[in-house]
């Protein structure tokens, strides 16, 4: 392991804990496609600065894909509250549209210039251990400085509010009934997942956010009875995702992203073999019965355990 | 408490990564001895600027290429080798002109602290095409051979900054190959010139032969502009289409890097307009073929380009 081999697995680490912090909301509230959303939502976005300041620079790039990851998310939120559309077909309706504007806008007004998602927002982790910043002296991966700033606000955002994630989580109505307001404790977590997913985007690439977002908190859900312990276990999940992806890639020479995905997904298939609710452990045991889970089933969880 | 306990300890972790990532960054690299008692390390990004190297550099250097044959510099995509290539590089030499998109703005930023350049840094700023709509020059200046003559010197002066002892290895080198590639400047300009006028139009699917055509008088119709991302409109197609009609101009050319439907449409478009034209083959853009072949250089890759053309518009045969 060499100094940039150590950067790149912190910098995957900084993102698989960013992620992990918000993943298994968005696992447990059925909008695990949300981050694959912002990817393509964020292009009509990136036209916008071009058009009104023709830069591809990474600063104004990322605050107009922002403002479009920020319009996705809440586009889905209102669709969705209407009662009438499913999250699923919310999250399909709303950034197919963001896309299509994006694309209709390269081709009215950029088509003479190199103007996409892979050249402007989507970075690459195997580049951050050369864009480099100088802080108080000290030279740091940009990304990394990027993503545990990201990592701070997420755990801020995560630990202060908590009980109310908690309880309009797995249950919304009674969450409004006890004075909490799901709408806009749903609208802020969204808020920082497009936050989270764009400044990721730009840092590590696209497919790597979309992973750590979704696999690890998909795996802790399987192994873990309480919602700490599935955030806990999804930020570990992603850890060893980071450090062996990494020694994946370098054995092979292959993509590093690719490497760490898959790996992510090596964990769950584990999980959901290997979990005291798979099929190895039913066999064991000789019984059918799904165990209880969260309180409830798996396709309808229930109100949440009471605190430890 | 646990709860609390637990985030604590998540913060110092993440406050630890920050602190690790610093250290990480300094640059930690082995011991090299000095690069005039071995060979040096140069990294470079497309196949066209990998071959001028070899050629350029000779012995001397030790060239890897990140991109192979086929692949579009925009869409690189980068693997765990490629870190220690460009950190263990004496030099990286890279397209520049946005040719890599976002790795060219981070090789620019590197220049500030590891040998880099951009091989188009020696082209004079009036010798760029830029397209209308755009404020950025086309990246494609590999087509013009006189451009490329000044991206072979630019390689050289840095080769010669590298490792001055060597100097007059890279002088000589340079010469043999300018020698070449004025050679194949001429025979290009003869096999264009050998088309007849009114077919002297290259069709292809998206625009990477301006300066070809400025440098080797034949006009230029691309389906689409400079972006692969964009797709073409039936108005791009049928404007094109007009245009192969109109000047009946035989053939309209595929590329390595691009699919190639467009060109299926565009030639649907135009047998509508009761006129027959057919496919010319397929020209390098963006790399150069597969290594060991003679497409597999630059010269060859021009070479090739050139014959097809001039063959498919009608030009006739190549004496002897």
């Amino acid at each position: 392991m060499t100094a940039d081999d150590l950067t790149i697995v912190l910098v995957a680490g900084l993102t698989a804990t960013a992620c992990g912090l918000l993943g298994p909301f968005l696992v447990l509230r059925r909008l695990a496609l949300l981050a694959d959303a912002v990817s393509h939502a964020v292009l009509p976005g990136i036209v916008a600065v071009w058009l009104i300041a023709e830069t591809r620079a990474p600063v104004p790039v990322v605050a107009g894909a922002a403002a479009f990851a920020v319009l996705c998310v809440l586009g889905i939120d209102a669709v969705r509250a209407t009662g009438l559309v499913a999250s699923d077909a919310a999250i399909a309706l709303v950034f197919p549209a963001l896309f299509s504007l994006g694309v209709l806008g390269i081709t009215r007004y950029a088509s003479d210039i190199h103007l996409d998602l892979d050249s402007t927002i989507y970075g690459e982790i195997a580049f951050t251990p050369f864009d480099v910043v100088t802080i108080a002296g000290v030279d740091l991966a940009r990304a990394g400085v990027v993503l545990a700033v990201v990592v701070l606000l997420n755990l801020v955002l995560v630990t202060a509010l908590w009980k109310e994630l908690r309880a309009t989580t797995f249950d919304p109505h009674f969450g409004r009934v006890t004075g909490l307001r799901p709408r806009l404790l749903s609208r802020l977590l969204l808020v920082a997942v497009a936050i989270t997913a764009v400044s990721a985007f730009e840092a590590v690439g696209a497919i790597l956010v979309v992973t750590m977002l979704i696999v690890p908190a998909a795996t802790a859900f399987l192994v873990t009875r309480s919602l700490a312990a599935m955030v806990a276990v999804a930020v570990a999940v992603g850890w060893v995702g980071a450090v062996a992806g990494h020694v994946l890639a370098l054995t092979f020479d292959s993509s590093i992203a690719g490497a760490m995905g898959l790996v992510c997904t090596g964990c769950f298939v584990v999980a959901l073999v290997a979990s005291p609710r798979g099929p190895v452990a039913r066999l064991l045991r000789g019984r059918r019965r799904v165990p209880e889970f969260f309180g409830g089933d798996v396709e309808n969880p229930g109100p949440a355990p009471s605190p430890r | 408490m646990v709860g609390r306990r637990r985030w604590t300890a998540l913060v110092l972790l993440a406050v630890a990564c920050l602190l690790g990532s610093g250290c990480a960054a300094r640059t930690v690299t082995a011991d090299r001895a000095p690069v005039a008692e071995r060979q040096v390390r140069v990294t470079t990004t497309t196949t066209m600027i990998t071959d001028a190297v070899h050629r350029i550099g000779g012995d001397r250097v030790q060239v890897t290429g990140l991109m192979g044959p086929g692949v579009d510099p925009h869409l690189f995509k980068a693997s765990a080798r490629d870190v220690r290539l460009l950190r263990d590089a004496d030099l990286i030499l890279y397209g520049g002109l946005g040719l890599e998109g976002k790795m060219g703005d981070l090789l620019a930023d590197l220049a500030a602290r590891q040998p880099t350049a951009a091989v188009t840094d020696g082209i004079p700023r009036t010798a760029l095409l830029t397209h209308t709509g755009s404020p950025e020059p086309d990246p494609h200046v590999w087509f013009d051979v006189a451009l490329w003559e000044d991206q072979a010197r630019t390689i050289a002066d840095r080769l010669a900054a590298l490792d001055p002892r060597h100097a007059d290895v890279y002088r000589v080198n340079l010469d043999s190959y300018l020698a070449e590639l004025t050679a194949l400047d001429a025979e290009v300009r003869e096999r264009i010139a050998a088309i007849p006028p009114a077919q002297r139009l290259l069709v292809t699917s998206h625009d990477a032969f301006a300066y070809f055509g400025r440098r080797y008088g034949i006009e230029v119709a691309a389906i689409q502009g400079i972006s692969t991302a964009a797709e073409a409109t039936t108005a791009d197609v049928e404007r094109v289409a007009e245009l192969l009609a109109t000047r009946r101009v035989p053939a309209a050319f595929i590329e390595t890097s691009v699919p190639r439907q467009t060109v299926d449409a565009l030639l649907a478009a135009t047998a509508e307009r009761g006129f027959r034209a057919s496919i010319g083959g397929e020209l390098y853009t963006d790399s150069a073929g597969e290594p060991g072949t003679p497409e597999g250089t630059y010269t060859g890759m021009v070479r090739r380009n050139a014959e097809l053309i001039a063959s498919a518009l009608g030009a006739p045969g190549r004496e002897g």
